[in-house]
């Protein structure tokens, strides 16, 4: 008769505690980082296409204002016979507001590139989301009121009696009002800008 | 002989199941613990995004309403110009009135939202919805208040070199009554960039 006696060790908490908890700490990593990191890289990327059509845009408007000089072949006895962007200060605002965004374009493209080198940082993403929609309010701020003058420009106002000045200065309007629809165009582009932002910022 | 032979019954399910429930139990508490943290600041900001609201449906309403009543009629009249002065006699302040009452019943529209981001302080959706919105709406704010701003300043000052006179010489009252709604309808446009960086500083992952 033999006596067998085993001692089974019976690992109670390790093992299957461990068996428990780290494939699921293991999963959860691999799925965030690869994940909305190529997806944020691709919204960065978008942005920073978008910065470059803005910079575009921006100086055309800023550009074309600034050179929108008529000097009329001959003069009347009421108004003055030549017309550009110094005789009106909102314009004068408007050159160079929209100067000042340019530069503001132009400076943030680097903080851009740090988006795309680094998708996942929020630091970078939240400073341009602040510092665009500043530059948003301001663009916007200085296209308007171009439009409202370019508007009275063009048609004058019956009840105050000023005078549309376009029947004279053709040209003149005619590059105002163009230089007022571009700097439109950049403000489409910081809205865009700004949503990006907004949605690469979101937690996953 | 008799072969005594016993099974040892180990018992693995029950320390299984206590070991996984108590790794659950504490990953549980883990992430109540985190979303109590983050919970709790973000939804600070959503409270603050509330009241800034409340405040910006305020001035807005006061803006639209001062320049839709911003009537003035002269007791006397002169040769070249007219004896009154309305908001509908400038197409840019028709559009202000306008404008500025749309932003304004935006923003009710919007007080559920922020009370959902209250509520929830970590769902991403409300906060981004109202973080497009409020871009958007800042634009035609800031549109309706700079335009206005250029006409009042033309009032005020004039321009000679489009013969253009200031009306402000006549219609004092009038002048004033417009420059406070333009007033008010910039300090609005702060207000909206307020709440678009709350909204995206909610929004950031932690």
């Amino acid at each position: 008769m033999k006596n067998e006696s085993t001692i089974i060790d019976v690992p109670a908490e390790s093992s299957s505690a461990m068996k428990g908890k780290a494939p699921l700490i293991g999963m959860a990593k691999d799925h965030t980082t690869s994940g909305s990191g190529g997806y944020k890289r691709g919204l960065s990327i978008f942005d920073f296409l978008l910065r470059l059509a803005a910079i575009i845009a921006a100086s055309v408007a800023a550009a074309t204002m600034f050179t929108s000089d008529e000097t009329l072949p001959l003069f009347t006895q009421f108004l003055q016979f030549e017309a550009g962007y110094d005789d009106l200060p909102t314009f004068q605002f408007f050159v160079i507001a929209m100067s000042i965004v340019s530069g503001y374009l132009v400076l943030s493209l680097p903080i851009s590139v740090v988006t795309i080198v680094r998708p996942l940082a929020t630091a970078p993403r939240l400073l341009l989301l602040v510092l665009d929609t500043a530059a948003l309010a301001f663009n916007m701020a200085a296209a308007s009121s171009a439009a409202a003058i370019s508007y009275l420009a063009h048609n004058g106002n019956q009840n105050t009696n000023w005078l549309p000045i376009c029947q004279q200065f053709g040209d003149f309007c005619l590059k105002s009002s163009g230089a007022v629809v571009s700097s439109f165009v950049a403000v489409v582009f910081f809205t865009i800008l700004v949503v990006l932002s907004g949605v690469a910022l979101k937690r996953h | 002989m008799a072969k005594e032979s016993t099974t040892i019954d180990i018992g693995e399910p029950s320390t299984v199941t206590k070991s996984t429930s108590h790794a659950v139990a504490d990953e549980k508490k883990k992430s109540f613990v985190t979303a109590a943290a983050g919970g709790g600041y973000k939804r600070g900001l959503a409270i603050f995004d509330f009241l800034l609201r409340l405040a910006a449906i305020g001035i807005t309403i006061g803006a639209s309403s001062v320049m839709f009543t911003a009537e003035e009629t002269l007791p006397f009249f002169t040769q070249f110009l007219q004896f009154q002065a309305g908001y509908d006699d400038f197409p840019t302040f028709q559009f202000f009135v306008i404008a500025i009452a749309i932003v304004a019943s935006y923003l009710v529209l919007s007080l559920p939202f922020s009370i959902v981001t209250i509520v929830r302080p970590l769902a991403v959706a409300p906060r981004l919805i109202l973080l497009i919105s409020d871009t958007v709406v800042l634009t035609l704010t800031t549109a309706a208040a700079a335009a206005a701003a250029s006409i009042v300043y033309l009032a005020h000052n004039g321009n000679a070199n489009t013969n253009w006179l200031p009306i402000c010489q006549q219609f004092g009252d009038f002048c004033q009554t417009t420059s406070t709604a333009v007033v008010a309808a910039s300090i609005s446009v702060v207000f909206f960039i307020l709440l678009i960086v709350i909204s995206a500083i909610a929004l950031k992952r932690h």
